[in-house]
């Protein structure tokens, strides 16, 4: 690592060297200024909330609040001067955040929703029909579900396909 | 660590042990290193279990950004900025903790671990006003759920096409204070328990455990307080400062 040499002076001429850890030991100015900075920025993400932006508004929170977050992780947690494997694990652990996030939002974003009083699925941005499988739930199944023996079975058994097969059992 | 062991380490490296060495470390680096390592893992494995809580508020306002918008005024931001402050400034004292057990100034690390705990209790008493706030005003989720300012008429329910039974702006407000109650309590039990960190780190401190050459303790436990500020840096402007 770049910074070894500097990290390495203070336990020369220690009769115990090899019991040193070799942790990169901060100013305590240089920490207030890193406090400072971060209370700054805290100031810009209020300042900036108070700013019709649109969807913009959120997105620059998250960017504010990532850098806030970046000066804590490297500075106060001493990430700069660690093994650079600590920050691969601190690192991924947003990536797969991001993952978890992109996928889930995809997810939702291309599935049609389910709109009971049209019997219909749309897609949320637009309010169009969206294709797939939906079998209404209309007003005759419901009452049909309070209904017991063969006979509610039976009777829905041919329209609603596989979905009887369960109820019959019930 | 046994007498036996011992005599059979110090055989093999042929120099004295301090008692703070793990028999199964070689160095001291190594047993430092080791544990840095293991709380980074810890604190991937925290980042993903909030995660999902980040995920679903990502959603869900991505749905009704309107409602979140209308929710998140009954929220005091200026609590939530004052609790910002004393995070990051117990953020500040919890690094100046470390750093004084690094060059060997034991007082000093009793003074900042303490001032560290004091902002957290600070944090934790306004979280108390603040959510005995909420639930007089009948914003906590569930059956308690009645705040006047979200009577179905207030927002027009627009473009959505949720089913009719959860038309309702009541139930769809509720989202917002739901993530606002889990996501904020979960940080809060994260405080609680860096605060238990934070004083076995101090008592062992005060017993005169750590030195310059030994202060793995005291630099893992600010490391969970820094989470804790991490997660809030995230929350403040998530929760208090919808836009």
């Amino acid at each position: 690592m770049s910074t070894h040499n500097e990290t390495h002076d203070h336990a020369h001429g220690d009769e115990h060297e090899s019991w040193h850890v070799h942790a990169h030991v901060s100013s305590v100015k240089f920490m207030v200024g890193i406090f400072a900075t971060l209370i700054f920025l805290t100031f810009i993400t209020v300042a900036v909330s108070r700013v019709d932006l649109g969807a913009a508004n959120g997105f620059v929170a998250v960017l504010v609040a990532t850098i806030k977050a970046s000066l804590v992780a490297a500075f106060f947690m001493h990430l700069r001067w660690d093994k650079p494997f600590n920050a691969l694990i601190f690192v991924s652990s947003f990536l797969f955040l991001g993952i978890f996030m992109l996928f889930s939002l995809d997810d939702l974003n291309t599935r049609g929703r389910i709109d009971v009083s049209n019997g219909v699925k749309v897609y949320a941005r637009n309010g169009e029909r969206a294709p797939g499988g939906f079998t209404p739930i209309s007003a005759p199944e419901h009452a049909a579900g309070g209904e017991h023996g063969a006979a509610a079975a039976g009777e829905h058994a041919a329209p609603a396909g596989d979905h009887a097969a369960p109820a019959a059992h019930h | 660590m046994s007498t036996a062991s011992t005599t059979e380490h110090d055989a093999a490296h042929g120099h004295e042990h301090p008692k703070w060495l793990a028999h199964h470390f070689d160095s001291p680096t190594q047993q430092f290193d080791s544990a840095k390592l293991g709380m980074w893992i810890f604190i991937c494995t925290e980042i993903l279990m909030l995660g999902g809580l980040f995920v679903a508020y990502g959603i869900f306002r991505g749905m009704e950004p309107d409602v979140f918008h209308h929710a998140h005024e009954h929220l005091n931001w200026r609590l939530g900025a004052v609790n910002t402050v004393v995070l990051l400034f117990s953020s500040l004292t919890a690094a100046l903790a470390v750093r004084q057990s690094q060059v060997g100034d034991r007082k000093g690390t009793t003074n900042y671990l303490v001032v560290t705990l004091l902002c957290a209790a600070v944090f934790l008493c306004v979280k108390y006003v603040e959510y005995s706030a909420k639930i007089e005003h009948g914003l906590l989720p569930g059956r308690c759920f009645g705040h006047p300012g979200f009577a179905d008429h207030c927002i027009n329910a627009g473009a959505s096409v949720m089913p009719a039974a959860v038309h309702g702006l009541t139930t769809r407000a509720s989202m917002f204070f739901a993530l606002y109650f889990m996501m904020t309590g979960i940080h809060g039990l994260h405080v609680v328990i860096g605060m238990g960190v934070l004083g076995w780190v101090l008592w062992r401190n005060l017993r005169g455990d750590f030195s310059k050459e030994y202060f793995t303790a005291v630099e893992i436990g600010a490391l969970y307080w820094h989470l804790v500020d991490l997660v809030w840096i995230y929350l403040f402007p998530l929760l208090y400062l919808v836009g």
